[in-house]
Order: structure tokens, then C-alpha cells, then sequence
């Protein structure tokens, strides 16, 4: 049943009369006497009040289509079989991310997906043995990704040469190009692929490859994890790929490896992390993490030993601390060729200063003691070289099928864009089908590929946007987005897993897979047929269609995972063939005074793939907590040299000075940030900004760093300069505020004083003020011990790494409105949940400890009693509640929030377009007045045009009220999916008791969506529930304790495990561990904690 | 004494113009108050829908239970108006031949559905589910009114938020055994006897009063 608002629907013809107070938009239209609405035309003066005066004599008589706002239910003609309107359904799918793929579980509601989730059937779970089922979370990409779907900027004709064609002359225009390629046996044909796992994308490349055996085959991925399939198949000369297992892993050593940010498979990484991590685990010894890298990432900031060294000196630090691991078992141990390498290795890591050596003892002898339970990781930056001694260092500590695996996974067989680019100049190319990327914005700046790609006769593209590729493209078709298409792919660990569509498409899109079938002139072009086909091939006993359903139903296919290649024997002279030739170039740039840039992929734009995605545009940057930006990033000291100055966030003083990068004969300008923990002399710049045609939100956002990377020094890069413009950028950053001024909001511990005081203390162990007795006995006590449920939550901060799933999730499933830059400027923006972040900080090394913030839901909550219509009141349960109609704006609440997680719509977010880029000559005042005309007329000059709302307006999640300006909303901690869950326990019970609702039932949308499993909800009035005991915990705290607001959720304090050899004395009484500060003259310095 | 003097030379124009303004004010809010209201302004709105389907015949004269067509109630929030092709499941024999039923088949054949307007609608802030309510002893015609005798529907009760409070308050007055939800023409012996049914049932099914704002308020 389709209930169709009225202001939905188009005026004029065939809508029913309104009656009074139906706003300025039906002015001059008239009641006919069966109800029916028409515009009379032209409409004089005289005409209008001769109309108006009849409508109100009609509406006064009360016809029944004049009495009131009428709407209309519309139910199905025909009703889809099992369907029922009010019920969502759940559809497994999973999110295809370049080789891999996150596995999922999507809500469906009226046929369309509103929500994703984590599949946790899906076997490739954590589990050390205990009882505790593992589980899975997703990551904020993949939260993000449905807002994608109804991203009215997509692709949604097919054009050629930029006019629009219809379905069927783009499809017969395929068919002749594959029928002519057919006959030239693929001669001049190319394709530029994206890197995908999908079997059926192989099977249908390999029936390419027949039929058009002269064809070529490219594979552009500008950011492009395929390093670590090729070292480990290189090294080990065997077609395998790394996989690995963090919650065997005791001691994990990482060499530019962001694998719990921006590396493949962080969800799964993260959860094995989290197991390795947790304190709470019994007979379980917490991992121990060191970090080796040049900018500060997610996975550094988490580290418990973070060396800091510029990326010139990551070869040779990772040489070193081979070296270091054949001296500390005996280069005997490696093997036979170990002697080659061994002196290739001595002669290059001669000159490293001792501090580097100190450390990297210190390190291995961690690592040697924990020997299978150590793993060695390398970073997608990184040359062959770096990972093929991490995976050698993996042989030889002996964790191979413990905290790695090496699998089988086919080679690559398609070549890079650079030969593409060949090809193209040579004038080879008569015809290239580009299937999905966008090569003209992130291929590399050196191959100049608009100009390029032009020269090939014709190009076929589908592209998810007509984006900066489309101009240079002849036929554009449209692409499905995966929540739309059939298809399949494959996880980590080599599990086949569907990728099943939740909605028709909505544009027409097709997928890579039909566009193949047809090039290919196969009789099977419909891709849920191409995925079955595919599925036959490997399912080869039992029943197929039992076997089908079952795969679509579970989101994979049972005992697919790829086999472990088992013991894996590394070639020592390769390695040795390899550091002889190595150039650790860029230069180190000690005393020359030239820059190394470090050219990373963004943490929320990825590549730039998102650009559109108002989501994760305004997620803020874990680290620099910067919105709607990136930045070119620099160390303290060259933050010093350059003479710059940060602003204090202070209102109105948020600009910083923009700055030009110089390299690779290139430059760029961006707003510079000084990022303590960034080594010295490197720059780091973020990719997948500064995009031109991504749409309404992400044209003109940032700089784009494309620009100055060449393919020969694609991630790092030497020889720069950087000098500062007279220019300034305001920057939006929602949390300026680095410092917890004192106030002992987030509490940690080393682990060995951890284990120490557990052990003797009953209670929490948690030091520091106590919340005193009240004066007054508070009412809801009574309530809390009748009611069958008192709400709670605890957050463990060991486990949180600060990814910003739950902030992506909390606002996909609660409607979150986006506010756009100038409204983040001014503090507003609207995250229910957001995460905290504080430096322990010192000169250049950095310490970040995170804590998500929520609604603590008070028990004695400030804002409750201080509300003039009593909008916000408790419940019964626990929660803080808010009843958005009856808020009138006062904005005490937010006032009184000692923790300032109220939000407040200043204005209406949901149907006002995004400010900043884009809308110009606006002030304050101007804005207030645009909106309250628009609040007027229904249809102002800057809201959202109507194509972009009725997308939105799929994606919200009917169970949550959608809130307008004036209302001030806050985290509830899910209460439609604590009510359904009881409504639902309730409607099936049979007897008194059967209604309560069991631990672990639901959870809410934060702690699903969790990849570390840190935040834990439920009945804490249950002394067995997960909460009651994580409340338990000796660790146990609450957030300004002495403000005795008595909240429900709890926070565990983080235990950090650093390695005591590695403190020094002095620090271990301060239980803050070491620093690890190795300046580039050699020097250890001692650091300086503010 | 002074404020003798002062009320006397206050102008009596002035003294009656505010009367007047007084009066008026409590005219306004005394009518915004009734006519503006659920109670007034829902209360017997009976508008005219485009198929003349009426429950009297089918729900009242053939006793056709309230969940054959309905039937999303017991496990939705939401009590489903049906798709027309349900209609078919007789009146593809019974009075096939009917203009009225020839127009039903025919918009299922095109594909079109039928626009039926809408008589019991919350606003969007209220989230009122009708499965726990059938499930644990609240009947259809609490709500609904007499919807067997109605040829067209009338919205029976005001269902404004005094309404719905009224009743969670004292479930007991308007809980009815649960194989009577269903039953339009149920009538409990008298007050006192539906109290004790209400009360056998809330002791039956743990009942508790939910008044708090998220209870009907998300």
C-alpha cells in the first residue's frame, strides 16, 4: 500500500480538492462540485476572489473530498507473493571492493533497501576457540554505500557522443562492436578494467579472451592492493595472496600497513584486531602492535610503538629489521641462499643511525619471543621489496597458517595503464571499452589522459556517473550500483558471495557483466543467468537449484574458501636480487632541504569514488576530525620552518594558510595542516578530491592530488618543496578541541598495571572522582524496578579504533540529515554519534586515544528537567526520550548537555540544499530569509529540487520521524528497534513471561555496525546480559563522574600494551608508554608530555 | 483612595474595548478548541471513496472475518487495505457480470491501482502498530467503530492522542478475550464484567501501561 502524501502529488489535473489551509501553491484553483481540482487560466484579480469565495462556501458545506488534507492509499493491484506492507525483509548481498568483497545483509523496506548491515552468518569470522561466537561489522564505506544508490547525479541515460540514445541503439551498437571484433579475431580492441574478484567477471574476461584473442586487457585502479597478491607470488613463486588471521596474532609488526583504515578487508582486519586486543577475554594475552610509517594513520594511532620515519627510510628500516631477525635466529635458519642475502642486506642498512637499530632490536626480539603468534604486515605503498621481506619474516617466525595465511588466488592477468597509454599513442587502439573507473580523473598526471584516451577510435564506457571520463567517451552507458545488480564475488578468504539486487534498477543500469555477455555476442546476456551459469561451474554435486537458494540465502557458498597453499618457501634470491637493485629513492631529504610527499588514498573519499556521498564528505577525518576537505598535511617542524600558524578554532578563526606543493615537476595548492606525528620533512597529500563532475556535493571540494602524482612514483615521491601562498581556507574541523583540558574523560592503563590491580581489586579499578550520594531520591528509581527492561550500554575503548562505522550507521538509520560545510563551520553538524578524539601529545610523536560520544542517557539528565514544554522526558527503561513534536526550539537542552550531543536543525537540512561550494552570496541573514520563504512556497530557490528529494525520501528509514527545522534530536539509543523488538516479542507471546525480549535479540544500529565489537547494549536490569557484566568490568567508568548524572552508558577504559623493554623508566611511573621519537639526525630525544 | 481616583478616570471606552478583546480571545481559543480538534474535525469524516465497497454487505451481512482482507494485521504495523485482486477471489463468480465489478477487473488487468482515500491517518510523528494492539486483546471495532455496519467507512472515533492515552492508562476497560478481537458484535455483560476480562487478560499476557512518549513517539 503506496500512501502518497498529497504535496507529492502534481497539481492540476485529477487532484482532489483541499479544502482550507492548504498553503500559497493552489491559489486560484477551484472545488468542483465532484471534488475534482482545476486551474482556471488566465487568473485576474476579480477571478481569484470569485473562486477563493466559492471554495470557502463549498469547503464550509463540507463535502466530504473539502473537509480535510486528503490522502490517498494506494495498495498493489496485484500483490507480490509474501509481501506484507509494514514488514521489512532482509536480503543477503555484499559490497564489492576492488579484489574482495564485505559480505551483507540489507533491510528492505517496501521493496527498497534502507539499511546495511553486516551478514554475520558469513563464515569468515574471528574466533580464538572460546565460546563467544565471532562476528563481523561493516566498514563506513559500506554504511555509506546506499546513500549512493539514490544519488539522483548518477548515470542515468545511454548517450553517444554526449546525445541521449535509447536502451535499444546502445545495445545493437554493442552487438555490431562485438560482432566486428568477432571477425578482426580482437585485433585494436582494448578494455580497461577495474580490479574485481567476481568469478563470473573471469569466467566471461576468459570467453573474451577466446573469442578476441588479439585483444588487450588493462587494469587501471588508482589505488590498487594487488602489490600484495604479486610479492607474495613473486616471493614465493607460487600464484598465492596473503590473508590474515589478527585474532591469532600476538605481536604484529606493520610497515605502512593502515590495515585497520585503508587497506583491503578492514572490517575483517578490525575484528581479528579487536579479538586479539580485548582484555576482557579470559586466558587471552592482548596483541601488542607496532607501526612503522610515515603519516599518521588510523592503524598508528592505534599502535602501542609508533616509529615515525620518512618514507625514504621505510626500505631501509624494513631491511634493517630483517637483518636484525637473521642475527637475533641465525642466518643459518633462512635457508641455503641466505648467505647472498644476508650481505646484500648488510651493506645497504650500514649507515642507519643507532636509534633506528635500538628499536629495531627491541622489536624483533618481541617478535622472535611470540614466533608464531607474530606477523609481519606492508602497506600497499610499499615496493615489492617491502613485502617480500615481511612475508620471508612471516616464514621464518613461523606464523604461516596462524596469523597468516597464504592462499591460492589466480594470477593477473591484465597489464597496467601505462601500456594502455602506449597503445593509445601508437594509434593501436581502434577501439576501448572501459568498464567502470574514471581514468580521466585518477589515472596518473603523466600520462596526460584525456588527451590519451582520445586517440583510440572509439570508447565504450559504463560509467556509475558522467563524470570526468564521460566528455572523453563515445558511448556512455549507465552502471548499476551494487545494490542493484546480479552478481558475485569473493571475500578475503576466497568465499564465493553473491551480490544480489534489493530494487530493480533504478536508472536502467547495467552491470560489467551484461555489458561483457553482449560485447562477447553471448545468447545469455541477463546477469542473474550469467551468475548461475557461473555457479553451475563450481558447484558441481547436489542439487543446483537447493544449492542456489541456499547461496542467496546464506550470502555465500558453504566450503568455498580458497585452500591454504600450506607451507610456502620464499626465494631468498630474489630478495637479494631485489635489495642490491633497490633504489630507496625519493632521496632522503636529511639536510637538503627537499620534501617527501606520501600520496595517500583518502579515508572517506577512498579513491574518490565517493566524492558524492554526502555521508562520508562529512565524516569527519578520524585523525583531523576535517570535514568537507582534505589537506595537505605536515610535521611540527616543518610547520615550524614554513613559519605556519594554526587557527584555534575559535569562532571565526578557522582559516589556514594554503600552501603549494612542488613535485614531480608539478604543483599543488591546498590548506595546509600541522599534524603532530608526522615525521619530519614529509608531506602528505589525500586523493580522491578536487573532482570537477562528481555532482552537487562533491564538485569543487578539496584539491585534487591527482594531479601531481606520475606513475612512476604513484604513493611516495621525493624532491618536493612546499612554500606557503598569501592565500587562506577556512576548514571545516568539528573537533578543534585536542586536549581534554583535565578532565579525565578517557582513561587508560598499560597492560601490566592493568593485570596487577584486576587481580587484587574488587570493583572498578578505574581511579579518579566518584560520583557522591544524591540528596534528593530520584523517582525513577520506583519505575526502574517494575519495569522488565532498564537500558544500557558500554563502549570499550580498548576495542574502538576510531573507523567512524557507527557515526555513518547511526546516521543511515535515523535519518540524519547532511548540513554541508558552511553550517559545519558553525558547529552544526548533525552526528547523533560522533567520535572524540584527544591527543597525548608530545613534540613530533603523537599519541590518539579515541571515545565515541553519544547520548549517555542520563538518569539524572540535565537537559530533561530544564525543558519548558517537557518535549524530552525518561521512559520507564532508562532512556532519555524526545517527542520531536513537541519541541519548540528553546535549545536549553543543548544548553545543559554537559557532553553537547544534542543536535539542533537550525534549519531544514532534509530539503535544504547543501551550502558552501556552490552557493554563493550567502550570508546568515540571507539564508534565514531564503528558508522561510521556502517554508512558505513550499518550493524556494534553494532547496533541493524535487528530482532530489524524491530520491532521498526512499532512503529514509520509515520507522524514525523525520525531523524539520526547530526540533532538536539526539542519539535514542534506537528506540524503534528496542520497540519493535519487544512489539514483536510481545505479538508472539502466548504467556506473561514469553514477552521479554532475550540478550542479543537486536542491537542497535552503532553496535552492528561495529567491525571491533566494542560498543555492547542491552538490559542491564539481567545481571547476565553482555552489558551487565561489561558494566562489571574492574575497567568500568563513567565519563565527568562527578557531575552525578548517573548515565547508562559506561566506558571501559583502554588498555595499551606497550613493550616494558622499549619504556623507559621514567615514563612507565607516568603509565603512559614510550614515545618513540628517532629525529633524523640520529638522535633519540626524550619526549616532552603536555 | 488612589486607586478609586485612577479607576475612575480610566475611560469606559477603554474598559469595554478590552472586555471586548477579552471575550473575543475566549471565543477564539473555546472554538479552536472544539472545532479544531480530533474530536470534532475526525469524528464522523466519511469521504467518498472510488470503488463503493461496502463492510456492511461483505463484513457485516456475510460475516466475512475482518483478516481475510485486513490480513497484514497480525503480524504488521500497519492493517493493509488489500490488492484488488483479492476482490477477485469471488467476485470472479459472484456478480462478475456487475459494472462495478467489471471496473475492478479491468484496472487489475492494466495494472493500475485502485486510489482508495485515506479515513484513520496518524501525523508522521505518531507510530501506532496494529499487531501488538490485535495480538494482546484490543478488538478491531475499539478503534474502528462499528465497521460491519458501516456502508462507507466513517471514522468512528476521534483517536486523538487523549484517545489512545485514555485507554493505556485503564487497559482493563477495552481489553476483550483475544478469540474476540475480531468479533464486531462482542459486548462484554456490563462494566464490571468487562473490567474483570480485562484484568484476567492482563494478568494473562503481563500487560503494562506504556505511556512514555516512545512508546507511540520516535
Amino acid at each position: 500500500m503506496k500512501v502518497v502524501p498529497e504535496e507529492s502529488l502534481p497539481t492540476g489535473d485529477g487532484m482532489p480538492c483541499s479544502g482550507l489551509g492548504h498553503g500559497l501553491g493552489h491559489v486560484g484553483g477551484v472545488c468542483s462540485s465532484d471534488g475534482q481540482y482545476e486551474t482556471p487560466d488566465p487568473v485576474t484579480r476579480r477571478e481569484f476572489m470569485r473562486v477563493m469565495s466559492a471554495s470557502l462556501l463549498l469547503g464550509g458545506i463540507g463535502l466530504s473530498g473539502c473537509r480535510r488534507p486528503v490522502e490517498k492509499a494506494v495498495p498493489f493491484s496485484r500483490l507480490p507473493e509474501g509481501y506484507l506492507h509494514g514488514v521489512p525483509e532482509y536480503f543477503a548481498t555484499s559490497m564489492p571492493f576492488r579484489e574482495t568483497a564485505i559480505p551483507l545483509l540489507v533491510k528492505s523496506y517496501e521493496g527498497r533497501p534502507i539499511k546495511i548491515e553486516a551478514n554475520v552468518e558469513h563464515p569468515d569470522k574471528p574466533s580464538n576457540g572460546d565460546d563467544e561466537a565471532g562476528r563481523i561489522g561493516t566498514t563506513h564505506h559500506a554504511q555509506a554505500a546506499i546513500l549512493s544508490l539514490y544519488d539522483p547525479d548518477r548515470a542515468t541515460r545511454f548517450t553517444y557522443k554526449g546525445v541521449a540514445v535509447s536502451r535499444e541503439e546502445a545495445m545493437s551498437m554493442l552487438k555490431q562492436t562485438g560482432v566486428k571484433f568477432a571477425g578482426l579475431n580482437g585485433k585494436g580492441l582494448s578494455f580497461l578494467l577495474e580490479r574485481s574478484g567476481s568469478p563470473s567477471r573471469a569466467r566471461l574476461l576468459r570467453i573474451a579472451r577466446e573469442r578476441f584473442p588479439e585483444a588487450r586487457f588493462f587494469v587501471h585502479e588508482p589505488v590498487d592492493f594487488d602489490v600484495h597478491r604479486k610479492a607474495a607470488t613473486l616471493l614465493f613463486g607460487v600464484p598465492v595472496r596473503p590473508v590474515y588471521r589478527l585474532e591469532h596474532a600476538r605481536r604484529i609488526l606493520s610497515i605502512d600497513c593502515d590495515f585497520l583504515g585503508m587497506e583491503e578487508d578492514a572490517h575483517r582486519m578490525i575484528a581479528g584486531f579487536a579479538r586479539g586486543r580485548n582484555p576482557r577475554l579470559p586466558r587471552h594475552t592482548m596483541n601488542r602492535v607496532y607501526m612503522v610509517e610515515s603519516l599518521f594513520t588510523l592503524t598508528g594511532a592505534n599502535a602501542d610503538h609508533r616509529l615515525s620515519i620518512p618514507p625514504s627510510r621505510i626500505v631501509l628500516m624494513t631491511m634493517l629489521l630483517f637483518g636484525e631477525l637473521g642475527r637475533q635466529i641465525g642466518w643459518a635458519r633462512l635457508g641455503s641462499e641466505s648467505a647472498g642475502l644476508e650481505s646484500a642486506l648488510m651493506g645497504r642498512i650500514a649507515g642507519l643511525p643507532d636509534a633506528l637499530r635500538g628499536w629495531a632490536t627491541a622489536c624483533v626480539e618481541d617478535l622472535v619471543e611470540a614466533g608464531s603468534g607474530a606477523v609481519v604486515l606492508a602497506g600497499h605503498r610499499q615496493p615489492v621489496l617491502v613485502h617480500m621481506l615481511a612475508h620471508t619474516m612471516n616464514v621464518v617466525l613461523g606464523s604461516i597458517d596462524h596469523a597468516v595465511k597464504y592462499i591460492e588466488w589466480p594470477e593477473s592477468e591484465e597489464s597496467p595503464i601505462t601500456e594502455l597509454a602506449a597503445e593509445l599513442n601508437r594509434g593501436g587502439v581502434d577501439t576501448l571499452v572501459i568498464l567502470g573507473g574514471n581514468p580521466v580523473y585518477s589515472a596518473p598526471a603523466d600520462l596526460d589522459w584525456a588527451r590519451t584516451q582520445r586517440k583510440a577510435g572509439t570508447v565504450i564506457r559504463l560509467g556509475e556517473y558522467e563524470d570526468e571520463t564521460f566528455p572523453v567517451c563515445d558511448l556512455h552507458l549507465p552502471r548499476a550500483h551494487f545494490l542493484e545488480s546480479w552478481g558475485d564475488g569473493v571475500t578475503g578468504d576466497g568465499t564465493v558471495v553473491p551480490v544480489q539486487p534489493l530494487i530493480a534498477p533504478l536508472f536502467g543500469g547495467l552491470t560489467e557483466l551484461e555489458v561483457l555477455a553482449r560485447l562477447c555476442g553471448l545468447a545469455t546476456t541477463n546477469p542473474y543467468d550469467i551468475v548461475r551459469d557461473t555457479l553451475r561451474g563450481i558447484v558441481t554435486e547436489g542439487d543446483f537449484e537447493a544449492r542456489w537458494h541456499k547461496f542467496l540465502r546464506d550470502g555465500y557458498l558453504e566450503d568455498s574458501s580458497s585452500k591454504s597453499a600450506g607451507s610456502v618457501k620464499p626465494d631468498l634470491r630474489r630478495i637479494a636480487e631485489a635489495v642490491r637493485s633497490v633504489n630507496p629513492a625519493p632521496e632522503h631529504s636529511e639536510g637538503r632541504g627537499t620534501y617527501e610527499v606520501v600520496i595517500a588514498p583518502d579515508y572517506r573519499l577512498d579513491d574518490g569514488r565517493h566524492a558524492n556521498n554526502g555521508w562520508l564528505q562529512e565524516l569527519p577525518d578520524p585523525i583531523t576530525k576535517i570535514t568537507w576537505d582534505n589537506v595537505i598535511v605536515v610535521g611540527p617542524r616543518t610547520a615550524a620552518q614554513l613559519n605556519l600558524r594554526m587557527p584555534s578554532g575559535a569562532m571565526g578563526d578557522y582559516s589556514v594558510p594554503v600552501v603549494r606543493v612542488d613535485v614531480n615537476g608539478r604543483s599543488i595548492d591546498g590548506p595546509v595542516w600541522v599534524l603532530p606525528g608526522v615525521a619530519e620533512n614529509t608531506i602528505g597529500l589525500s586523493l580522491g578530491y578536487g573532482r570537477s563532475a562528481a555532482g552537487r556535493v562533491g564538485n569543487g571540494v578539496g584539491y585534487n592530488a591527482y594531479s601531481v602524482r606520475v606513475s612512476k612514483a604513484l604513493f611516495i615521491a621525493g624532491g618536493a618543496a612546499i612554500a606557503k601562498t598569501d592565500r587562506m581556507h577556512s576548514v571545516a574541523c568539528t573537533q578543534w578541541q585536542s586536549s581534554s583540558e583535565g578532565r579525565a574523560v578517557v582513561r587508560e592503563a598499560a597492560h601490566e598495571e592493568y593485570l596487577a590491580k584486576a587481580k587484587l581489586a574488587k570493583g572498578s579499578i578505574v581511579g579518579g572522582s566518584q560520583a557522591k550520594g544524591a540528596l534528593y531520591q530520584n523517582p525513577l528509581d520506583r519505575l526502574a524496578e517494575t519495569a522488565s527492561y532498564q537500558w544500557g550500554m558500554a563502549i570499550d575503548l580498548s576495542l574502538c579504533v576510531g573507523c567512524g562505522a557507527c557515526i555513518v550507521a547511526c546516521q543511515s538509520e535515523n535519518n540524519v540529515p547532511v548540513v554541508g560545510k558552511a553550517e559545519v563551520l558553525r558547529r552544526r553538524e548533525m552526528h547523533w554519534m560522533r567520535v572524540d578524539r584527544y591527543y597525548v601529545e608530545s613534540l613530533e610523536a603523537a599519541r590518539v586515544v579515541w571515545q565515541p560520544m553519544l547520548c549517555q542517557h542520563c538518569e539524572a539528565a540535565p537537559c530533561e528537567s530544564v525543558c519548558p514544554v517537557n518535549a524530552t522526558s525518561h521512559n520507564d527503561e532508562g532512556l532519555n526520550v524526545m517527542a520531536y513534536n513537541r519541541c519548540v526550539g528553546t535549545r536549553y537542552c543543548s544548553n545543559n548537555c554537559p557532553f553537547k550531543v544534542r543536535r539542533f536543525n537550525y534549519f531544514d537540512y532534509h530539503r535544504r540544499a547543501l551550502s558552501g561550494p556552490g552557493i554563493k552570496g550567502q550570508n546568515s541573514s540571507s539564508i534565514a530569509r531564503t528558508d522561510f520563504l521556502r517554508w512558505l512556497t513550499r518550493m524556494g530557490p534553494e532547496a533541493r529540487p524535487k528530482s532530489e528529494l524524491d530520491m532521498l525520501r526512499l532512503l529514509m528509514n520509515p520507522d524514525v520521524t523525520v525531523r524539520m527545522r526547530g526540533v532538536m534530536e539526539k542519539c535514542t539509543f534506537c528506540v524503534q528497534r528496542i520497540e519493535q523488538a519487544k512489539t514483536a516479542g510481545k505479538t508472539r507471546a502466548v504467556s506473561a513471561g514469553g514477552a521479554t525480549v532475550p540478550d542479543g535479540a537486536f542491537q542497535t544500529a552503532c553496535q552492528q555496525a561495529c567491525p571491533a565489537g566494542a560498543i555492547v547494549f542491552g538490559n542491564i536490569k539481567t545481571p547476565r546480559s553482555r552489558v551487565s557484566e561489561a558494566m562489571a568490568d574492574p575497567r568500568a567508568y563513567r565519563v565527568l563522574e562527578h557531575l552525578n548524572l548517573r548515565q547508562r552508558v559506561a566506558y571501559l577504559a583502554r588498555i595499551t600494551n606497550p613493550n616494558p623493554r622499549m619504556l623507559d623508566k621514567s615514563s612507565a611511573e607516568t603509565n603512559t608508554p614510550m614515545l618513540d621519537v628517532i629525529r633524523s639526525d640520529g638522535n633519540h630525544e626524550q619526549p616532552q608530555l603536555r | 483612595m488612589a486607586c478609586v481616583r485612577v479607576m475612575r478616570e480610566v475611560s469606559r471606552c477603554v474598559m469595554a474595548a478590552v472586555a471586548v478583546a477579552f471575550a473575543l480571545c475566549v471565543a477564539v481559543v473555546v472554538g479552536c478548541w472544539y472545532y479544531l480538534t480530533p474530536e470534532y474535525s475526525r469524528v464522523g469524516y466519511t469521504p467518498q471513496q472510488s470503488v463503493s465497497y461496502s463492510h456492511k454487505v461483505h463484513a457485516g451481512e456475510l460475516g466475512i472475518d475482518c483478516r481475510y482482507c485486513h490480513f497484514g494485521v497480525e503480524q504488521s504495523p500497519y492493517a493493509n487495505i488489500p490488492d484488488a485482486l483479492l476482490c477477485m477471489n469471488c467476485h470472479n463468480q459472484v456478480l462478475s457480470d456487475d459494472a462495478r465489478i467489471v471496473a475492478l477487473k479491468e484496472a487489475i488487468e492494466s495494472g493500475n491501482s485502485i486510489e482508495w482515500t485515506r479515513v484513520h491517518r496518524n501525523p508522521d510523528y505518531v507510530f501506532f502498530n496494529h499487531a501488538v494492539h490485535v495480538n494482546r486483546g484490543v478488538g478491531c471495532v475499539e478503534c474502528h467503530g462499528k465497521v460491519n455496519q458501516m456502508d462507507s467507512v466513517t471514522h468512528a472515533r476521534s483517536l486523538s492522542m487523549g484517545s489512545c492515552l485514555a485507554c493505556h492508562r485503564n487497559p482493563e476497560r477495552s481489553l476483550r478475550p483475544l478469540e474476540r478481537v475480531y468479533d464486531p458484535d462482542w459486548q462484554p455483560a456490563g462494566p464490571a464484567e468487562q473490567v474483570v476480562v480485562g484484568q484476567r487478560l492482563i494478568r494473562e499476557l503481563g500487560i503494562r501501561k506504556s505511556v512514555y512518549c516512545s512508546t507511540c513517539h520516535r
